[in-house]
């Protein structure tokens, strides 16, 4: 046997099956494009959904108590320390210079106007779930926000990830830019719920832990994450977590109103802020609908699984 | 001559005495002196709010008196009594309080401050008339659409305490606009103002 004529086989393989690989990481990703013929954005609307989605908690510095939307104080990660950007309308250090389809590409295919990857610590793996109808609302809000003439800082990033390229990669594995699509085996309320809880109002995004890479992890969804934002211990929030600790439906929504606990405690950490920021801001039917998804979402047997209603 | 019996008796008495109070001061996770009585004002005032959350979420029936009881003991338990438990000298027990109380000394005074007036408000407004069961939700937008401008915009209406574009209203206003309001305006209040200084200087669970 030629050892050497064996390692040379070997190596080949190896170096094609990485080829192979890559190549299919880094093809480019062809995205769905949106048709916003015909449709109109409402400001109230989108100054809604603005609140639902959490646009002004990171894009505003609560520490320095900067001006609203013109750009976030640091946040750490295990990846490096991101600054979310000015997103106000001024022209050079905002998106004043945006048109709606770059709007949209941010915040569906997670791409900036110069094509580039937007990093997933911007949840475009939740906003891809927004309709049409809903990017135009935001967008139409969005051009309401006066100029705000503040540079924000660059990432401060760890090797490797100041390489933009590389997410290419990470979203062949973790992303697929698609709307909500309702399951017709459940309520319409549940349907509101899911859509906003996995989408624009992204409790999953912390609720829901994750791998190395920073994909999450479905499998275990709302099921609680050790390495949240800022180093915090995000806890579950699934039916069987809940149920635990005596939350009813009711406590969820009044919870998410005022940010108080049944037991009396108030919300510390980020999910203060969340409520403050935002579900306070979301109605009662909104609210409700989240609650109604949350409790049918079961973690039995490892794993997340969603309890289907036999009665609507 | 020294009576041995009474001696030993009162040794006996003396250490229990130590024992007992000690095992008094342990409680509470192992915490003494000043941690231990910020912990319980906390706990106090936990428990008022527990009971106001069960009558806001509509588990219990609406209870004016509860209402003004539990907001008594809130305002009691605030304003200038907080800061009073936080010294500057580092504590040798566990403490959940950050090191951003003393770098923001002024704002944690405020925001107990704010407690102790809202506190108040509720106290004042349990009467007032309820709408709905599950309270006020705050306007994503302006004033401006409100006033029938032509221009609409997302900004201000909600832009509570965040920044420039916030509001600049000192507690003074809003305790007067409270006033006005269903009694759970004033609870939100009340329980936004916990969060602050939580969400601030309180450590996050790890």
């Amino acid at each position: 046997m030629n050892i050497k004529k064996t390692f040379l086989a070997v190596a080949s393989i190896g170096a094609v099956s990485g080829l192979g690989l890559a190549t299919y990481l880094f093809w480019p990703i062809s995205y769905q494009q949106r048709d916003f013929a015909g449709i109109e954005g409402d400001v109230s609307r989108g100054a809604y959904l603005a609140r639902a989605s959490g646009c002004f908690a990171c894009h505003t510095n609560a520490k320095t108590k900067g001006p609203v939307l013109a750009g976030g104080g640091p946040l750490k990660t295990p990846f490096g320390t991101f600054y979310a950007p000015n997103i106000t309308t001024d022209k050079k250090n905002g998106i004043g210079n945006w048109s709606l389809t770059d709007f949209s590409n941010a915040l569906t295919h997670g791409i900036n106007p110069k094509g580039e990857n937007y990093y997933p610590v911007f949840l475009y793996p939740n906003y891809t779930s927004l309709s049409n109808q809903d990017i135009a609302d935001l967008w139409a809000a969005f051009q309401t926000v006066p100029p705000v003439d503040i540079k924000v800082p660059e990432h401060d990033l760890k090797f490797p990830f100041q390489y933009r390229f590389l997410l290419t990669a990470w979203k062949k594995l973790f992303f697929k830019d698609e709307r909500y699509k309702p399951n017709p085996e459940m309520s319409k309320e549940w349907n509101r719920g899911a859509f906003l809880a996995k989408g624009p109002t992204h409790c999953a995004a912390c609720h829901t832990p994750q791998n190395l890479l920073g994909g999450k992890d479905y499998g275990h969804e709302l099921n609680g994450n050790a390495n949240g934002p800022d180093g915090e211990k995000v806890p579950p929030i699934t039916a069987t977590a809940l149920l635990k600790n005596k939350w009813t439906k009711k406590d969820i929504v009044f919870a998410l109103r005022t940010g108080t606990k049944p037991d009396g405690d108030a919300f510390g950490g980020s999910m203060g802020e969340v409520v403050t920021d935002g579900t306070s801001y979301l109605s009662d039917q909104d609210l409700s609908a989240i609650a109604e998804y949350v409790m049918s979402v079961e973690h039995k047997n490892g794993k997340s699984v969603v309890k289907v209603k036999t009665q609507k | 001559m020294k009576n041995i019996k009474t001696n030993s008796i009162l040794t006996a008495v003396v250490l229990t005495g130590i024992a007992g109070f000690s095992f008094a001061a342990f409680a509470h996770g192992g915490a003494k002196g000043i941690v231990k009585e910020r912990m319980d004002l906390m706990s106090n005032i936990g428990k008022a709010q527990k009971s106001l959350a069960a009558i806001f979420s509509g588990k219990v029936k609406y209870d004016a008196q509860a209402v003004r009881d539990a907001a008594s003991i809130i305002e009691s338990h605030a304003g200038s009594r907080i800061p009073k438990l936080f010294p500057e000298e580092p504590v040798k027990d566990p403490s959940e309080a950050l090191p951003a109380i003393w770098q923001n000394w002024a704002e944690f005074k405020h925001i107990s401050d704010e407690l102790k007036s809202y506190a108040s408000a509720l106290k004042a407004n349990a009467g007032n008339d309820r709408m709905a069961t599950n309270g006020q939700k705050k306007t994503s937008m302006g004033s401006g659409a409100m006033m029938g401008q032509k221009k609409t915009t997302m900004m201000g209406g909600g832009s509570q305490g965040m920044g420039a574009g916030g509001s600049a209203k000192s507690i003074k206003e809003q305790v007067e606009m409270l006033t006005k309001l269903p009694p759970m305006a004033s609870f939100q209040k009340v329980a936004q103002t916990c969060s602050a200084c939580h969400t601030k200087f309180r450590k996050k669970k790890k």
